[in-house]
């Protein structure tokens, strides 16, 4: 009998701090998943579907969740949490989700699925906490600099973007220069009942070109193959970024398209580690001040199932990135708002930026996501500016 | 220590990073380090990691990882827990 619904054991038990990763992994499992979950235990995986699936299509979703479980839980080991900053207790005012809130107010418009017009009670939010992100840059001295949305494919290969993310990667073609192509697509064009184009893929041309999704890699392609001009290279941007997470977009908690502001150190390790170190000690006296309820912690990237296990290991062994976990207090949950990140000399090498002494570049940057920011802001203080911070009150209002 | 086993265990460890690294034995020096070569880079280092589990038994934690940086200190491990 079709079933909606299939409820099955993992072939390896799920360790507690993995039933997260896996969870959200299970979303790039099939199209026909509409939801994934799996029981804080890790011994039982729930999918449910869009439409009814028979036995054979059964087993099949059952064995590609496996091969998910497998390659994530198979070896794995515990990373040790090392604890920055914790402030997750901090008083705050606010406890429900402000998702149905914004919503009414028309402070999101949802155009697609994770893909949103913000209002200006957000955008007001947005440009204050841009100003205390570009009072850090300034700190150090950083350069302005201004990014494309679009980024090369042989770019993201030079760095190996294809093996770690490739579930989350966003392409952009255009019609081919073609005028039988084009007066066929004018002629023709029109959205199928769930929004794809009706448009024959030959009419496309090659996929040469990506959307971003971070705003530090074009700063370090752009110093590519050659050496640090004055050894050290101080950088500040903002940037869409662009990471696809099928049906784990949901709110402003996840979305296809949001924007990062980064400040960017490039040159010696010490150079590097200095500032990140500075530049964390800096915000934590900003969150004081504005009352955010958070924490910095040691965590991974979301590398995919193939090289989660290698990756999120060697990331977490040497510490190389901090989150800034803000308190969702409406799901007693936490949410990353931003990340102090060290790449030791990976894009130095992979990418031939050198300093002075003639060895690889080492890199690393702060990044903001300046959607969840306000978020977790509104998830803590509410709409009523009467229960806002001074500061944030005065610049929003 | 006999030096039959010491030489054998200092081959296997250069087999090891050989195999995990994918280069030719000559590149292999008795002191080579993470980071001296491109392929010893940190995708590089977890294949030497696991190459590590799979033919000695060696844990990977964060310990190891930040441990098992070199073959001298590969070489080091293995000897201190047995396997010279």
């Amino acid at each position: 009998m079709p079933e909606l619904e299939h409820v099955f054991a993992p072939t390896l038990p799920i360790p507690d701090f993995l039933v997260g990763e896996v969870q959200s992994k299970l979303a790039y499992v099939d199209e026909n998943i509409r939801q994934a979950q799996v029981t804080p235990a890790g011994d039982r995986i729930t999918l449910y579907l869009y439409r009814p699936a028979d036995q054979p299509a059964i087993t099949e979703l059952e064995e590609k969740t496996q091969r998910v479980v497998l390659s994530m839980v198979k070896g794995a080991f515990k990373p040790k949490v090392q604890v920055l900053e914790d402030h997750l207790d901090r008083l705050v005012p606010y406890s429900s989700d402000p998702h149905s809130e914004l919503l009414a107010r028309g402070e999101i418009s949802p155009e697609a699925q994770g893909i949103y017009t913000l209002g200006p009670l957000l955008s007001r939010l947005i440009l204050y906490f841009e100003s205390l992100f570009l009072e850090l840059a300034d700190t150090f001295g950083a350069e302005p600099y201004r990014f494309p949305t679009l980024i090369p494919a042989r770019y993201l290969e030079r760095v190996n973007y294809f093996q770690a993310f490739p579930h989350s990667l966003s392409f952009v073609t255009h019609l081919r220069a073609d005028l039988d192509a084009i007066d066929h697509f004018s002629q023709h064009a029109a959205c199928e009942p769930d929004g794809s184009l009706n448009t024959p893929p030959d009419s496309f041309a090659p996929l040469q070109t990506l959307l971003s999704p971070a705003v530090c890699y074009h700063l370090y392609f752009s110093l590519a193959d050659r050496p640090l001009p004055t050894g050290k290279v101080t950088a500040t941007a903002v940037g869409n970024c662009f990471r696809y997470e099928a049906i784990n977009l949901t709110s402003l908690e996840r979305m296809w398209n949001f924007t990062m502001r980064e400040v960017i150190f490039v040159g010696p390790k010490d150079f590097v580690l200095d500032n990140r170190e500075a530049a964390r000690l800096h915000m934590s006296r900003v969150f004081a001040e504005i009352g955010l309820a958070y924490r910095v912690e040691s965590a991974n990237d979301p590398f995919f199932i193939g090289e989660f296990r290698k990756q999120a290991a060697f990331q977490s062994a040497f510490q190389l990135k901090f989150e800034i976990r803000a308190r969702l207090p409406f799901k007693e949950s936490s949410l990353a708002v931003g990340s102090y990140n060290y790449h030791q000399d990976f894009f130095g090498r992979r990418l031939n930026i050198t300093v002075p002494d003639g060895t690889p570049a080492h890199t690393g940057c702060v990044a903001f996501g300046l959607e969840r920011m306000a978020y977790a802001f509104l998830s803590q203080y509410g709409f009523d500016p009467q229960g806002w911070p001074a500061a944030i009150r005065e610049a929003c209002l | 220590m006999d030096t039959d086993e010491t030489s054998s265990l200092s081959q296997q460890v250069q087999a090891l990073l050989v195999d995990a690294l994918g280069v030719p034995a000559e590149q292999v020096t008795p002191s080579l380090a993470f980071g001296d070569l491109p392929q010893w880079d940190s995708m590089g280092h977890m294949e030497v990691m696991i190459l590590l589990e799979a033919r000695f038994g060696v844990e990977i934690n964060a310990e190891t990882i930040t441990a098992l940086t070199s073959g001298p200190a590969i070489y080091a491990y293995l000897q201190e827990n047995g396997h010279a």
